[in-house]
């Protein structure tokens, strides 16, 4: 395990390397750069920009510049929002994303697993195929057609909630935000949970439980259960990632400060440290995620442990 | 000048697009709040006012500020010699009176002794030297170092070559600030109420450094002090006690709400999150409803601001004076503004915007009926050597942020199109793309805007003078410039207009842009807020906001 953890450790650093020189250079080969405005800036002040940010220097020399000081857990300045530096964005914009994702994710596991376990267990049922019908459907709608719809209802019709804003997570401000996110998350647990106890349900193993005569809630929670989680392991390692970045939709139409923002904000912009430091944020936390899915599967099943 | 408020204003165009589905949801009509009014302010306590921002303020520092919700913050934030009134006036701010030299060049600007800090602490005339200084200060490198310039010797300080203490602005005394110009420079005094011309508190600065603009370390001169600052979250300006007008001040607090898209600005206002949300506050196509059902709580006033379509005037086949009046008279800017913009801007002929005393000089064929319109254009671009067999073929460059741009640059080709059988390509590109495109001069026909940022036609003047950095299509024409230079050096007001009146209709004649309309600000105020009053630079200073006594009647 520890040498699984070490080796996953060590292959990751070339991947984030390429990772960070990709962007790096992409980012600089975009047309127009941090500081082109439809009133071009006169030359003298441009050059005192570019020299306070180091980007008269050759673009090596930039490079190595900024590997010495991300080594040192420095994004720098960010270009854009020109008296914050990006350490400080995302100090700032992480919390709330890590808010809005664990919420939404605590909410689909919550509602998602025992949805899929119970279509599971009344197989062709109404009840299944209301369920999944309904999980199909909250796949389907896009989250900027779900969250408009929930503040015309919720906010604007019914004055109920706030249609957006974060005022530091008050518990009101969070409830459309959540919803929103959780909602597609929701239906893919259900959807994979389904299946997968469908699978481990018709398995030999589970007929034999049943012929030993062990009562079904055993059956069900001592035997299926953990085979069948491996699957919704895997996903969510992904999904754990995908939820805090791609709440970049949520933040936008509900103003939250996250930085998902940020990054789309950034590319616009040009505001190049900002954009890398959300980028190497990003790549971390999917390879922390992957690894995290991947020690799961080991936990629960011993075979991949061996291997 | 201020490009930047148009970027701002694609931007949130822009935003509006991924946002553009709330609107598409459908609210059209039906029950909204309903307000109980009184003429009398509601209690100290209830006070606040939510307000909202069209995009994150990118700093709170007056010298870097180069956008416009930074800008707006700030506004309400410091206060420099001169201020706004609430219907955009210039009025005397930290300095009480000054008194300006014969020749124009040297103003002498006395401090009110009353004007605080929000620590307390007075506000100085040094602080005014320190704060300009440190605007042209190469180390600062301040994108706006250059709105100095009339001052003696801020070029050459921009330009590394003189220290920035050489700066031409001196305290006589603790209140008595001396400036001494490179010249006559009639707006001087309009242009003092922007961002870059405010003081600073040096001490905070020199003890946090670039964190000095953080809530706690803030320290400000105008009505607000900053209490708040979530970036993209919200940010919260409290009363500042110390200031010297703070009797006249009711606002206890004012919360910005950083929210790009129209659409979403609109339904947080519906529902009841926002007080107030600027321009622009709702897409063009929602004004009909909005009209009905929210009546005189939707705004639509004149702005300061011009769009239009720039040229480079130099090269084919722009380069012939018949193309280009063949284009700019063959357009119906009436049927593009009641059918595209649902009559939310104003239509355009010319480059100056209406301005109070300013008579702007339409070209003559802006009044004839259209049919003559076009059968003169057609003339004109035959002329020039086009035909159905040889039509005029070329790119159109604009940004892809903006449904409404989209729209309305579809019918324009389509009008030119028709009119004359001009084959137009349009070509969309991300907003920084375009800038790069424009200012590389690697585009022939482009959209172009200009909002001014203080209130006189020089700013838009300046546009179209040779070697200035946003004369993009390379207009060059000495009379032109001769107009400019002696409305500069022109003391007197209606004489100074009457020059600009005469450089407008230069450019009616030589064409070198195609203007399309004037701006309008389209606003959204709860019929509970007070002191909001239109005026064309569109600066709504808080210090003049107030909440009425109100309550709510549920539909």
């Amino acid at each position: 395990m520890i040498r699984l953890v070490l080796r996953r450790v060590l292959a990751a650093i070339p991947t984030l390397l390429v990772i960070i020189t990709l962007s790096f250079f992409m980012l600089r080969a975009a047309p127009g750069g941090p500081f082109t405005e439809a009133r071009r800036l006169p030359p003298q002040v441009l050059a005192n920009l570019e020299r306070m940010y180091h980007l008269n220097e050759p673009v090596w020399e930039q490079y190595g510049r900024y590997l010495t000081h991300i080594l040192r857990g420095d994004f720098g300045p960010s270009y854009v929002y020109r008296s914050t530096t990006v350490n400080a964005l995302i100090e700032q914009g992480l919390p709330v994303d890590l808010t809005i994702g664990g919420l939404a994710l605590a909410l689909a596991l919550l509602i998602g697993m025992p949805l899929g376990i119970l279509a599971a267990l009344r197989q062709n049922t109404a009840w299944d195929y209301v369920s999944m019908a309904g999980a199909m459907a909250g796949i389907s709608v896009p989250t900027f057609v779900v969250a408009p719809l929930m503040i015309l209802l919720l906010a604007v019709k019914a004055h109920w909630l706030p249609a957006g804003s974060w005022s530091n997570g008050a518990p009101d401000h969070l409830v459309l935000p959540v919803l929103a996110l959780a909602l597609p998350l929701i239906a893919y647990v259900a959807r994979i949970m389904r299946g997968s106890m469908v699978e481990v349900l018709n398995s030999p193993y589970i007929r034999t439980a049943r012929a030993k005569g062990l009562p079904e809630r055993t059956v069900i929670l001592r035997h299926a259960l953990k085979p069948a989680l491996m699957p919704l392991i895997s996903f969510l390692g992904p999904a754990v990632v995908n939820t805090l970045t791609g709440s970049i939709v949520v933040e936008e139409i509900f103003g939250l400060p996250g930085i998902g923002r940020f990054f789309v904000d950034g590319a616009l912009n040009r505001d190049y440290t900002l954009v890398m430091g959300v980028t190497i944020l990003y790549a971390m936390l999917i390879i922390a995620f992957n690894l995290i899915a991947d020690l799961l599967y080991g936990v629960l099943d011993p075979r991949a442990r061996q291997q | 000048m201020r490009g930047p408020r148009l970027r701002s204003l694609v931007v949130m165009i822009a935003a509006a697009l991924l946002s553009a589905c709330s609107s598409a949801a459908g609210y059209h009509g039906g029950p909204v709040y309903r307000y109980v009014v009184s003429d009398r302010p509601a209690p100290p306590a209830l006070q606040v006012l939510r307000r909202r921002v069209a995009e994150t303020p990118r700093t709170l520092d007056p010298s870097l500020a180069a956008d416009v919700p930074s800008t707006d913050v700030i506004e309400d934030l410091f206060e420099g010699l001169v201020t706004l009134s609430a219907g955009g006036k210039i009025i005397p701010g930290v300095a009480s009176s000054w008194s300006i030299s014969p020749d124009g060049r040297t103003y002498i600007f006395h401090l009110r002794p009353a004007a605080r800090w929000s620590n307390g602490k007075p506000v100085t005339a040094a602080d005014f030297v320190y704060a300009w200084r440190r605007e042209v200060d190469p180390d600062t490198a301040a994108q706006y170092a250059q709105s100095l310039a009339r001052i003696v010797n801020a070029q050459a300080i921009i330009d590394g070559k003189r220290p920035p203490d050489s700066l031409g602005v001196t305290a006589l005394g603790a209140h008595t600030l001396e400036v001494r110009l490179v010249g006559r420079t009639p707006y001087f005094l309009s242009m003092l109420f922007n961002v870059y011309y405010m003081p600073l508190y040096p001490p905070a600065i020199r003890r946090w450094g670039m964190a000095w603009t953080r809530p706690g370390h803030l320290v400000s001169d105008g009505a607000f002090y900053l209490a708040a600052w979530v970036i993209n979250g919200h940010l919260t300006l409290k009363k500042n006690p110390y200031y010297w007008d703070a009797a006249h001040v009711r606002l206890r607090e004012e919360i910005f709400y950083p929210v790009p898209s129209a659409s979403s600005a609109l339904s947080r206002y519906l529902a009841g999150d926002l007080d107030f949300v600027g321009t622009p506050a709702f897409p063009p196509s929602d004004v009909g409803w909005l009209r009905r059902d929210l009546g005189s709580q939707v705004r639509v006033t004149p702005m300061y601001g011009t769009a239009y379509l720039g040229m480079l005037v130099h090269e084919q086949p722009f380069n012939n004076r018949d193309l280009r009046l063949a284009l700019t008279m063959s357009l119906d800017r009436r049927v593009l503004d009641e059918k595209l913009m649902q009559g939310m801007d104003m239509p355009a002929h010319s480059l100056f915007p209406p301005l109070p005393g300013f008579t702007r000089r339409s070209p003559a064929w802006a009044h004839w009926p259209m049919a003559r319109r076009l059968a003169v254009a057609r003339r004109l671009y035959r002329a020039a050597g086009y035909s159905k067999a040889h039509p005029l073929r070329v790119k159109l460059l604009y940004m892809t942020e903006g449904v409404h741009t989209r729209n309305y640059m579809e019918a324009v080709a389509t009008m030119w199109h028709q009119a004359l059988g001009a084959d137009i390509v349009l070509w969309q590109e991300q907003w920084k793309v375009m800038l790069q495109d424009i200012q590389y001069k690697n585009a022939k026909l482009f959209w172009s805007a200009w909002v001014g940022n203080y209130p006189s036609p020089y700013t838009f003047a300046h546009q179209f003078v040779k070697g200035f950095v946003m004369n993009y299509g390379g207009y060059d024409n000495p009379a032109y410039q001769a107009a400019v230079k002696a409305a500069v050096a022109e003391p007197n007001r209606a004489r100074r207009y009457a020059l600009y009146a005469k450089a407008d209709a230069i450019l009616n004649h030589d064409a070198p842009l195609i203007p399309l309309y004037f701006y309008n600000s389209n606003e959204l105020v709860k019929p509970y807020v007070a002191g909001i009053e239109p005026n064309v630079l569109n600066v709504h200073l808080a210090r003049y906001m107030w909440i009425r006594q109100h309550t709510l009647r549920q539909p």
